[in-house]
């Protein structure tokens, strides 16, 4: 027996993550759509107890207990179902407990232990029940109600929770730990479960759900108080749309000013640095070093600066002195290669008893030697005599050139 | 080194409007019992006196007694108050819709520009109320584009203290106190004048459930 619902349930369980990914979208969506899926895998759903179709009509839909299941592990914010049916867990747990005395009492020690193992398995679960509730609830409040967008519908949803904040609190009452502990006796076990965990978990929550309720109370509050701005704002446009000329009556004018529009003029203007106190030096600094020098002097009228024609004339052609030189330079070079003789510059210069001065002659000459292309140079061998300056070092003073051919 | 007291002075007499948001420490400071009162000598000696404002949410100076001259300036504030009242109404809700939570602007709401930016964008209604409400003079926005529009709107009331954008290289502004206030001189215009806003709005949605 055991080994068979071993195998039913990892079956189960293997069907499940088999099909995860529809069971999410019935989730999701709400109904199966049937046809998107094989007609096979549905029908060995259906047969496994997962899906169900309420009616012959309906579509077909996802167990309670499979979508709590999945309610409860994801924390899904649309779970807000409470099950506040403490009454009949408890009267679960006292006959249990009945159970448990009776085997134990008739020595029927295995029966006893299944039934504690019941037992505990039920306390367990309605503590847990218990403290899913309440943080079904506290979710709710932190995104207060995030999930639903108008206002009016946040006062209606945190109306639902408040009633159920005190039928839980009603169902509460139920626990009768006297009672309890007349039935756990003297049973270490019994007394364990019965007393010791149920009344840990019913303290925290009776605790808890006065935060709750408390919290609800301020919440409606504040959503009152933001559903009341939005009338406010709205009806004063509507009232100024109906009548446009509306102008209230100008409070100031009444003896009794209301403070609200009673509102006094600035009067206070920026503080000047005051030199003569030393620790306002620092501040001073800063103040000086940020200070720019714009230099712009006035510029008194100037003449020359006046907007005056201007006359373009042909410019008249001017002849260089240079030329004249550079022409005798031409006829020394061209006497050199015509007789093929050794002739210095100064002695070229008395034969034709030029006019220029005998430096700017000897600069020109050079100048003109330096003027050849390299290949032309090469032709020509030049020499100058002098000598050092006797003064300063370094100095040659060219007192005449010679020029001959190579 | 200037004393917290004097810090809260000090932006009190310039007019400030002291929050949660805006100035934490202030805020806490003037909560502190004691602590108002000393602020509230030294305002005495200036003619002002401690005022608070939606149920002690924000601090603000006002005048002591009442000469014509207080008066005159109290005149012209209020017709500023009264002027930017519908536009300033009209964005509130703008923004509320766009941000599709529901929820009215409040003290401490962050609102992030790019996201309405990008909701007021996808809906020619919201563009087109946006584009009306820019061209208030309050907001005195000249631009075509909803980007620029939505700027200048957030610009003017970060200007004008109702938002704060505490990092300067993003686009998140927080609402101050002077939102709450703005909310608490519309209660008292419906008070005083018993326009009964809040009936007018819910038998206007009434109305609009029968059509």
């Amino acid at each position: 027996m055991n080994q068979n619902l071993h195998q039913a349930g990892v079956k189960l369980l293997n069907a499940l993550s088999r099909h995860a990914d529809l069971l999410m979208q019935v989730y999701l969506s709400g109904t199966v759509d049937e046809s998107k899926f094989s007609p096979k895998v549905i029908d060995s759903l259906v047969q496994m107890g997962i899906l169900w179709r309420p009616d012959a009509d309906a579509d077909l839909r996802l167990k309670n207990v499979v979508r709590q299941l999945l309610e409860g592990s994801l924390h899904d914010e649309r779970n807000r179902q409470i099950d506040a049916n403490i009454g009949s867990a408890l009267k679960g747990l006292k006959t249990l407990a009945d159970h448990y005395k009776e085997a134990l009492q008739h020595q029927r020690f295995t029966e006893a232990n299944a039934h504690l193992s019941d037992l505990t398995e039920h306390v367990y679960a309605l503590t847990e029940s218990l403290e899913n509730n309440v943080r079904v609830l506290f979710s709710r409040i932190n995104n207060e109600f995030g999930y639903v967008s108008s206002i009016d519908a946040k006062i209606r949803e945190n109306q639902l929770a408040q009633s159920q904040v005190s039928e839980l609190l009603g169902e509460l009452e139920m626990f009768q730990f006297d009672e309890l502990s007349e039935i756990a006796a003297s049973n270490r076990e019994l007394r364990h479960l019965l007393i010791v965990t149920l009344q840990h978990s019913f303290s925290r929550v009776t605790q808890e759900l006065s935060i709750v309720q408390a919290r609800l109370l301020s919440l409606l509050g504040r959503f009152r108080e933001l559903r009341g701005r939005t009338r406010l704002l709205k009806g004063f446009l509507l009232h100024m749309e109906h009548s446009p000329s509306f102008v209230p009556v100008n409070y100031c004018g009444l003896t009794q000013v209301p403070m609200l529009f009673n509102q006094a003029e600035a009067v206070i203007k920026a503080a000047a640095v005051d030199v003569t106190r030393v620790e306002h030096e620092q501040d001073l600094q800063k103040l000086v070093s940020a200070i720019k020098t714009l230099n712009r002097p006035q510029k008194s009228y100037q003449p020359e600066r006046a907007a005056h024609q201007i006359h373009v004339e042909k410019q008249s052609e001017v002849e260089f002195a240079e030329d004249k030189l550079k022409k005798a330079v031409e006829g020394y070079f061209c006497q050199v290669i015509d007789t093929g003789e050794r002739l210095t510059a100064l002695e070229y210069y008395q034969q034709h008893e030029l006019a220029f001065d005998t430096e700017a002659w000897l600069y020109q000459v050079i100048g003109g030697y330096q003027g050849l292309t390299s290949e032309e140079q090469s032709y020509f061998a030049i020499e100058q005599s002098g000598e050092p300056h006797p003064v300063y070092n370094g100095n040659f003073i060219i007192r005449d050139v010679e020029l001959g051919l190579r | 080194m200037i004393s917290e007291q004097g810090r809260i002075l000090e932006s009190l007499l310039s007019g400030a409007f002291i929050c949660q948001i805006s100035d934490e420490d202030g805020w806490r400071f003037l909560k502190t019992s004691g602590n108002s009162d000393k602020i509230e000598g030294q305002l005495n000696m200036l003619n002002r006196t401690l005022a608070s404002a939606a149920e002690g949410e924000v601090f603000y100076a006002a005048y002591q007694t009442l000469g014509d001259n207080e008066r005159k300036v109290l005149t012209s504030q209020f017709q500023d108050i009264s002027s930017h009242l519908v536009p300033l109404v009209e964005w509130l809700l703008l923004v509320q819709q766009a941000s599709g939570t529901d929820v009215p602007v409040t003290q401490g709401t962050a609102l992030r520009l790019a996201e309405i930016q990008l909701t007021i964008e996808d809906t020619p209604a919201f563009a087109e109320q946006l584009a009306k409400i820019s061209h208030y003079k309050l907001f005195g926005s000249t631009s075509v584009s909803v980007d620029g529009q939505i700027k200048q709107v957030f610009k003017r009331l970060t200007d004008l203290g109702y938002m704060l954008r505490p990092n300067q290289d993003k686009q998140i502004f927080i609402a101050t106190g002077k939102v709450e206030y703005l909310y608490e001189v519309i209660k008292f215009i419906d008070e005083t004048e018993s326009l009964s806003l809040s009936e007018q709005a819910d038998s206007a949605v009434q109305q609009g459930s029968l059509i």
